[in-house]
């Protein structure tokens, strides 16, 4: 299934690239003010249409853009109680760290399971081509952890009920 | 360590250091919990420094099992039997507690292995009076036989106020343990690694281990036991253990296995959840270094007016700044 996965993350890519363009904009409305205007969404003009990437019904990412700011939402595949449970909890445990990742989101945009908000003073600091790379090579990641952490509880399993069973012999 | 083992390291560590030093008076009073479900306690008093009192405390034990004198059936005959005459049994036990024990240090037996033999065999006192009932049982199993007056299924504690269910016939003991954890977390990874036991019994080499089944609804044998009982939020376990399993040395075995199955599946459900830490926290670590690579060259050769310097990121400078 590489293929597809290839597909969405070539798709998000390009999305970005288009939407990263990203300027100071100081607030409107309030004086001495600087807010990322993705987040506030009060004024239409300052905002762009959102995209919404779907990989199928559970794998989704939607780009929010404004004239100084871009939320990413994702939402991660989970297939059953085990993976919903290894998701949630990989998740919380980055959110948790956000501030370590800079661009992270504290809490996930309704109905979403993890979101990115990167602003102008970010795309001054690093390099937009890198920070595209670093948020597929996240979306890659994730997938691969989560799936990871699955393989290793049943490898687990399987070596603990062998060995109580080994002792009856 | 993958499995537990019968004797409990520190009563072991405890008892041996006691009769290393027994010249040394030293005055000892240690409380403490094993697998979350039985309370010891040690004391050494300075007025006879030769005598060690080991009291037990046993989990509660639900409606359905019964004990007799605070203690599960048999215990009493098991104790005598394990320990001979160098452990006393105190009755009443001490306060708070089911069994209170009284060893005397200087009468154990010379020779320094059948010393040790014995200290381990009073460490494991969980088994032999925990298990005790199950010893009955599969005892019986061994040769053949059931228990006089024994129900169509019994009822023994392995947690505070939750038992198991054993059907005992003359071929065959069916042991059903209902499964239930409090955290959610706990209870899905558990599910999953008691649905491994059910795979892995299928591999060749294990083909004479007891057969066991898991499901999520009660098993048909425990028709007619209360509802409370029958509630298992991770399903039921359920082994059917054969003659060939109790035979000779490894009827201690299969008691101690079995009445510490919860406490085993918890221990490594608990691991598991450790190592699951352990590695997002590397994965973590690994990500924050992919985003290092976006913030531009930090390397300057010389430093001059005109350059900035940039701070690297990393989890211990972002703890810092949140508590600051």
């Amino acid at each position: 299934m590489a293929n597809p996965l290839k597909l969405y993350l070539t798709c998000v890519r390009n999305t970005l690239e288009a939407a990263l363009c990203l300027q100071n904009f100081p607030c409107q409305e309030v004086e001495r003010h600087n807010k990322p205007e993705v987040e506030l969404k009060t004024s239409p003009e300052l905002l762009l249409n959102p995209v919404l990437i779907c990989r199928n019904e559970a794998e989704k990412c939607l780009i929010e853009t404004s004239i100084n700011s871009l939320r990413i939402s994702l939402k991660v595949k989970q297939a059953d109680e085990l993976e919903n449970i290894l998701a949630k909890k990989f998740l919380r445990f980055l959110s948790m760290r956000a501030e370590a990742f800079q661009v992270l989101r504290r809490k996930p945009v309704q109905g979403y399971d993890i979101s990115f908000l990167i602003t102008n003073y970010h795309c001054e600091e690093m390099q937009k081509q890198k920070l595209i790379d670093f948020i597929v090579q996240f979306m890659e990641d994730i997938d691969k952890e989560i799936s990871e952490l699955k393989m290793s509880v049943s490898t687990r399993g399987r070596l603990v009920a062998s060995e109580f069973l080994k002792q009856f012999l | 360590m993958i499995l537990l083992q019968s004797h409990s390291r520190f009563l072991l560590q405890t008892l041996l250091n006691r009769v290393q030093n027994l010249e040394k008076a030293i005055e000892l009073d240690h409380h403490w919990v094993e697998f979350d479900d039985v309370r010891f306690h040690v004391q050494v008093s300075m007025k006879n420094p030769h005598i060690l009192q080991l009291s037990l405390s046993l989990p509660t034990p639900p409606l359905e099992t019964v004990f007799v004198g605070g203690l599960p059936f048999g215990a009493i005959e098991a104790i005598k039997a394990a320990y001979g005459v160098t452990v006393q049994i105190l009755d009443p036990p001490r306060d708070g507690f089911n069994l209170t024990l009284k060893l005397n240090l200087s009468k154990l037996p010379q020779d320094e292995e059948h010393r040790h033999t014995l200290l381990v065999k009073i460490a494991s006192v969980r088994e032999v009076v925990l298990g005790a009932p199950l010893r009955v049982i599969l005892k019986h199993l061994a040769s053949r036989t059931v228990a006089p007056d024994m129900n169509q299924f019994v009822a023994l504690v392995h947690r505070p106020n939750e038992s198991f269910f054993l059907v005992p016939q003359a071929e065959k003991v069916t042991v059903i343990f209902p499964m239930r954890f409090k955290d959610s977390i706990d209870t899905i990874l558990a599910t999953s690694f008691l649905q491994e036991f059910m795979e892995s019994r299928r591999t060749a080499g294990l083909s004479n281990a007891p057969p066991c089944l898991w499901s999520q609804s009660p098993p048909l044998e425990l028709k007619g036991a209360t509802d409370n009982a029958l509630s298992a939020n991770a399903g039921f376990v359920t082994f059917v253990i054969f003659p060939r399993h109790v035979e000779g040395r490894k009827l201690d075995r299969t008691v101690w296995n079995l009445s510490t199955f919860h406490a085993y599946v918890n221990y490594h459900v608990k691991c598991s959840e450790g190592f699951m830490h352990s590695r997002m926290r590397r994965r973590v670590e690994s990500l924050i270094q992919a985003l290092n690579c976006a913030k531009p060259d930090q390397e300057k050769t010389k430093k001059t007016p005109h350059t900035r310097s940039f701070k690297r990121l990393s989890l211990k400078d972002s703890r810092t700044n949140s508590s600051s």
